[in-house]
């Protein structure tokens, strides 16, 4: 990753230019767009409330009144849908800021400092890493508690790794460069050094990351409210939504298949946008377009 | 190369070591007292000698070192204690549930490389072609579908509404080769969907990069075919990065068999872990939690050893 000083609002053009050049970049943001848009617009666009029961619709297959089928309870699956993607988007997003805010600053640190430091930190990472993503999850939430809160703290601690990783090998490169060593040189303290000329840089490659742990938290997150350690009821989220449909899966699939085509669908969004940044932000990776 | 695996393995020790720490020091995390969850609903009536006998019993009365040296100490020996919910050892609890896991594993990965490994090398040999955008739009594709999508679909279309496979359950090879291999079908295509997005992507820039060399295009120039181009000139070297991320696809299955376990009704190691989380027996959620990262470690030390054996430049390193 080519590494320059800071990021000047030319910079910023170039990167952006080359985001919107890039088709499937250009897919994952719109993708991305619609579904937060479609979220965010729910108490609008839902046509009922998503506790509403009605138990003349139960099982009801999608119809006028109810375009994407009615629940087990009679709920309308597509404001359920809406609703639960509201949840389901905070807990990935605020999973993925907070393995951010924990991760770059050990990343700094072990980069920085290095030494036995640094071993400590990268052994410990290692060993997080070497336990699957959900198994770690599920046994953080586990230990937490069945919950959608603490579902969101296992997400982070299972995406921390990597973003520690990843600024920590930025660190490494850029610590050497003739800007870092002449700073250093004039006297400028460490932490004014790490904070001004350092992690400016690292923040596109974080930025990438995050892109794409947001789909990742998405997919982890569902899985956990699928096995019925996230989202517990009356709480809805689209895997808990999931949960839920599979029961009926031969005689109303729609309760599962609406909440899971949204997950692939953000998924996918936040993929191709991670994708698309990671392009464009580093010129020299290769990308399909 | 026998000391470039020497180091390997003992670089895998301390990773070994911490997970064990930290997964020790998970389930004693847990809430609620761990004599509780032995003696059950009936603890009122339960003297509080027996109590102190069982805490002595399981250790619970020593330092927290104490008991994760004599754990870790059994487990070496393969003893893991015995699971809090009907007392059997561990061992036994988890054995039986290695073969299903193991076995729609593999067949997983295997599916998974035979697919995505040449439509990678595909995509790669036309890039902006219809086929490079039919390819990548597949292997996206296929990372963005949770385990619960792909396996509910082929749940309710292959099973349910066209009858060719059963919708779940598990048959061991022993009860029949052509039976067992029929309830594997299913949970196997489910987890090679994941496993081939990532396998076909990096497929497809690896051999991207190897065809831009300047000995592919002397190979060409020498009037060899483009099968025997890809196959006896780029193959190896485009293999490499390929290898790489096939260790880290085991730890990505042991995620996905959990879903899929469930979802199959297959009694695996996934199953098993989520049924002891919710269970609340912790024994067994250790030893499995344990038996999975060292096999995922191992799994990524034999990668390692076969890219030392693929390109000597990194056993000289």
């Amino acid at each position: 990753m080519p590494v320059r000083r800071g990021f000047p609002r030319a910079r910023l053009a170039e990167s952006t230019a080359r985001l919107l050049g890039n088709k499937l970049a250009l897919v994952g943001l719109v993708i991305s767009a619609v579904v937060v848009g479609l979220i965010l617009l729910a108490p609008i666009l839902a046509p009922y409330r998503p506790d509403a029961i009605d138990y003349r619709a139960l099982l009801q297959a999608p119809s006028a009144a109810h375009p994407l089928g009615a629940d087990d309870l009679g709920r309308d699956v597509l404001t359920r849908t809406l609703y639960g993607g509201r949840l389901s988007l905070a807990v990935s997003l605020t999973s993925v800021l907070l393995a951010v805010a924990v991760g770059v600053p050990l990343g700094l640190l072990a980069g920085y400092v290095g030494g036995a430091t640094d071993e400590i930190l990268m052994r410990l990472v290692d060993s997080l890493m070497a336990l699957p993503s959900l198994v770690l999850a599920l046994t953080i939430t586990a230990v937490l508690g069945p919950g959608l809160v603490n579902a969101m703290f296992a997400i982070a601690v299972v995406g921390l790794p990597a973003i520690t990783r990843l600024v920590r090998g930025q660190v490494l490169t850029i610590k050497h460069n003739d800007y870092v060593l002449a700073a250093r040189s004039v006297g400028v303290r460490p932490a004014v050094l790490v904070m001004r000329h350092i992690m400016p840089n690292v923040l596109g490659p974080v930025l990438v990351q995050a892109a794409l742990g947001i789909g990742f938290a998405i997919i982890t997150e569902s899985s956990v409210s699928f096995l019925g350690l996230g989202a517990q009821p009356p709480t809805a989220t689209w895997g808990s939504m999931v949960q839920v449909g599979f029961q009926y899966l031969e005689t109303a699939p729609w309760i599962a298949l609406a909440p899971a085509a949204m997950i692939f669908v953000a998924v996918l969004g936040f993929n191709l946008l991670g994708e698309g940044l990671r392009g464009s932000l580093d010129p020299t990776s290769r990308s399909a377009t | 190369m026998l000391n470039y695996a020497a180091r390997r393995l003992l670089g895998t020790i301390p990773v070994i070591f911490l997970t064990s720490v930290i997964v020790f020091g998970l389930m004693r995390m847990l809430p609620g007292d761990p004599v509780q969850l032995l003696v059950g609903q009936s603890q009122a009536e339960v003297s509080a000698a027996t109590i102190a006998t069982i805490r002595h019993e399981y250790r619970l009365d020593e330092p927290i070192y104490v008991q994760y040296l004599a754990w870790a100490g059994h487990a070496l020996s393969g003893d893991f204690g015995r699971s809090l919910q009907n007392r059997e050892p561990v061992w036994q609890v988890l054995r039986p549930r290695i073969l299903p896991t193991m076995q729609i594993g593999l067949t997983a990965w295997i599916l998974a490389i035979v697919v995505s490994v040449p439509l990678g090398a595909i995509t790669a040999r036309r890039p902006g072609s219809a086929a490079d955008w039919i390819g990548t739009g597949a292997a996206l594709t296929g990372a963005a579908m949770p385990y619960f999508l792909v396996g509910g679909l082929l749940i309710y279309f292959v099973a349910l509404r066209w009858g060719l496979l059963p919708p779940s359950g598990y048959v061991p090879p022993t009860q029949g080769i052509l039976a067992s291999a029929r309830s594997t079908i299913l949970p196997a295509l489910t987890l090679s969907l994941g496993l081939g997005a990532v396998i076909a992507r990096q497929s497809r820039a690896s051999f991207g990069e190897v065809l831009q060399f300047q000995y592919i295009r002397s190979a060409r120039a020498k009037g060899l075919s483009e099968t025997k181009v890809m196959t006896h000139h780029a193959f190896k070297n485009a293999m490499l990065p390929v290898v790489t991320i096939l260790g880290v696809q085991l730890a990505t299955m042991f995620s996905g068999a959990v879903v899929t376990e469930t979802i199959f009704a297959i009694p695996g190691i996934g199953r098993l872990l989520v049924d002891s989380i919710l269970g609340r027996d912790y024994t067994v959620v250790q030893a499995v939690v344990l038996f999975i990262t060292v096999l995922v470690v191992l799994a990524n030390l034999l990668v390692d050893l076969l890219y030392g054996l693929l390109d000597p430049r990194i056993r000289r390193a």
